[in-house]
């Protein structure tokens, strides 16, 4: 670039005619409760994000009622084991319909309306963020209930649904820092199959649906160095009959933020490259 | 001549998409100086770089070369500056359709920093500024196109910016919906408020813009008053009609009443150096020749033919 001559011309010293600075927290709300009223007016969008992981709790234990037959099986519920799932995958895909929303905002342009106010940029990121905490918040609580109307039970008292906000939360951080990532260097619907397929694979090779013990062949392989295998059993610890421990809890803690730190990294950088195309 | 006191500068700025033999220079070394409270016109065809431009000087989009201050502001390296001072309403309105329009303007309050008190009140008075009280509380869905492009811009005034770059705001709207807005600009305007109007109507550079530059394949072809930039032109255009089997005698005898001039088919397009006077000699010229003149229409220098011979083709009837 060259120089310019460096003055200020008196049009920007006037601060009537000038936004004021405009801080990363009210600018996140903002954002965060435009995609939630955006969710609810979408009900195509919303509903099967509800239901799906209800779906998935109910039906997968009826169909697998007999896994706690397995000798050693941890806990007498299926249930109990099948929750949890449900909602690392329904928050999982409450993060990834943030990446969604974004695509269907920067094909129709209105992100250039948001890239062209000065809202700090972290905003831009953080604001769908809350968005999909507030909706994994909600799965989650959905989820629970339903599931205890159908016999799921906690093993430890109401001290259990901290692992499983948790997991749900740091899942949903995860889900919309790979979705806005994706979603910035791709700009349009090519990310939605990459977002879904990778997060499927992640989450299904791991205990999702069968304990470790049990597993065999590269499935067992793959099972014990995936990361997300520590966030399936750290969703689990509240209702299965083994003690909710240091343990067995870090090793989720620490692949949540991990993941989640490297997605919204990867989400910011990729907002700041949006300039570059 | 200084630049520290010029809303909008931009020297020798350069956008180039992609590398190597398919490199394509969208913008190739635009030079701009707009003055403050100017109504500046940028006038080309679709794909002629305008709307590239903008999205630099609007921080959007990264240069690959040149430099631009807008508002007194670097647009890369201050880029943050640059948005808080300067509105824009982009060439497609990209507006949430399943927001009302008065939730976008408070929205768009909240990231501009306004004080919470100020968002319900700014929100009503654009709204009414743009005639969309009445819709206010309606999702921007059901909104006819006009009613678009009036949000639109009220999304931009939000805050009360000294710069507002409007990329083909009228471009799809009715004659009646087109002369509203530019009743708008003008008010802004007035109030002081700098204009950079990307438009590839004629007409509406000719109505609104003070100055205006023509961008023709990423290069800055003409720029001046329009005034000028006719006078330069200097002599009327005939356009003649003929039978294609005689176009080229036709081209040969008009050929001695100036210089042919672009026009669009099936019609030949003359500047008359001796002035409207020389009608009479080149019809009696053409009969004499045998040429059956089946139209006949002079026009006085306009921006189009400012637009032709700067780059060879007209706008107007153009692919646009």
């Amino acid at each position: 670039m060259t120089a310019l001559d460096d003055t200020r011309p008196e049009l920007s010293k006037n601060p009537q005619r000038n936004a004021a600075t405009t801080r990363v927290w009210p600018a996140s709300v903002g954002l965060m409760r435009r995609s939630l009223v955006n969710i609810v007016r979408l009900p195509s969008a919303f509903i099967p994000s509800i239901m799906m992981p209800i779906f998935q709790a109910i039906a997968f234990s009826g169909t697998f009622f007999a896994i706690i037959q397995i000798p050693g099986f941890p806990t007498d519920r299926s249930i109990n084991w099948f929750l949890p799932l449900g909602v690392v995958m329904g928050s999982g895909f409450a993060g990834i319909g943030i990446g969604f929303a974004t695509i269907r905002d920067l094909e129709g342009g209105f992100y250039d309306r948001l890239r062209l106010t000065p809202a700090p940029r972290t905003s831009l990121v953080t604001g769908p963020l809350f968005a999909a905490l507030v909706r994994s918040a909600i799965v989650t609580s959905i989820v629970f209930v339903v599931g205890s109307l159908f016999g799921a039970r906690l093993t430890h008292g109401p001290l259990g649904l901290v692992p499983l906000f948790i997991a749900g939360l740091g899942i949903a951080a995860i889900g919309t820092g790979w979705g806005l990532g994706l979603a910035y260097r791709f700009r349009d619907m090519r990310a939605a199959a990459i977002m879904q397929l990778t997060f499927f694979l992640l989450i299904f090779l791991t205990e999702a649906q069968t304990p470790l013990f049990i597993m065999e062949g590269w499935l067992e392989g793959v099972t014990r160095i995936n990361p997300f295998n520590n966030v399936i059993r750290l969703s689990r610890l509240g209702f299965l009959d083994a003690p909710m421990t240091w343990d067995n809890t870090w090793g989720g803690l620490l692949a949540l933020f991990v993941f989640a730190g490297g997605t919204l990294l990867f989400a910011r950088r990729g907002l700041a490259k949006l300039s570059d195309v | 001549m200084s630049t520290a006191n010029l809303p909008i500068v931009a020297e020798g700025l350069q956008r180039y998409v992609g590398s190597g033999d398919d490199q394509v220079k969208a913008v190739d070394g635009v030079d701009l100086r707009i003055e403050q409270g100017e109504v500046f016109g940028f006038l080309g065809p679709n794909g002629a770089g305008k709307s590239t431009t903008v999205r630099m000087l609007t921080t959007l989009l990264r240069p690959t070369g040149g430099s631009a201050r807008v508002a007194g502001f670097d647009v890369v390296d201050e880029a943050n500056e640059v948005r808080r001072n300067i509105g824009v309403a982009l060439q497609d309105a990209a507006i949430d359709p399943l927001m009302t329009g008065a939730e976008l303007l408070k929205l768009q309050a909240v990231l501009y920093g306004l004080p919470k008190a100020q968002h319900s009140t700014k929100a009503g008075e654009l709204l009414e500024r743009v005639g969309l009280t009445a819709a206010g509380d309606r999702r921007v869905g059901t909104y006819s196109g006009g009613m678009r492009r009036r949000l639109d811009l009220a999304l931009s005034l939000i805050h009360e910016p000294s710069v507002l770059f409007l990329d083909e705001p009228t471009t799809g709207l009715d004659p009646m919906s087109r002369i509203s807005l530019w009743e708008e600009i003008r008010r802004l305007n007035n109030d002081g408020t700098t204009v950079l109007l990307t438009t590839q109507y004629l007409e509406e550079a000719d109505q609104l813009a003070e100055r205006i530059a023509i961008i023709d394949n990423g290069v800055i072809v003409r720029k001046g008053r329009p005034a000028e930039l006719k006078a330069e032109v200097g002599s009327p255009t005939l356009f003649v009609s003929v039978d294609a089997s005689v176009t080229d005698g036709a081209k040969v005898l008009l050929e001695g009443f100036g210089d042919l001039r672009p026009s669009a088919e099936g019609t030949l397009g003359v500047g008359l150096d001796d002035g409207p006077a020389a009608v009479s000699n080149v019809v009696r010229t053409l009969d004499e020749a045998g040429i059956a003149v089946k139209n006949l229409e002079l026009r006085e220098p306009s921006l189009d033919d400012v637009f032709a011979e700067a780059t060879g083709y007209r706008l107007e009837g153009a692919d646009t």
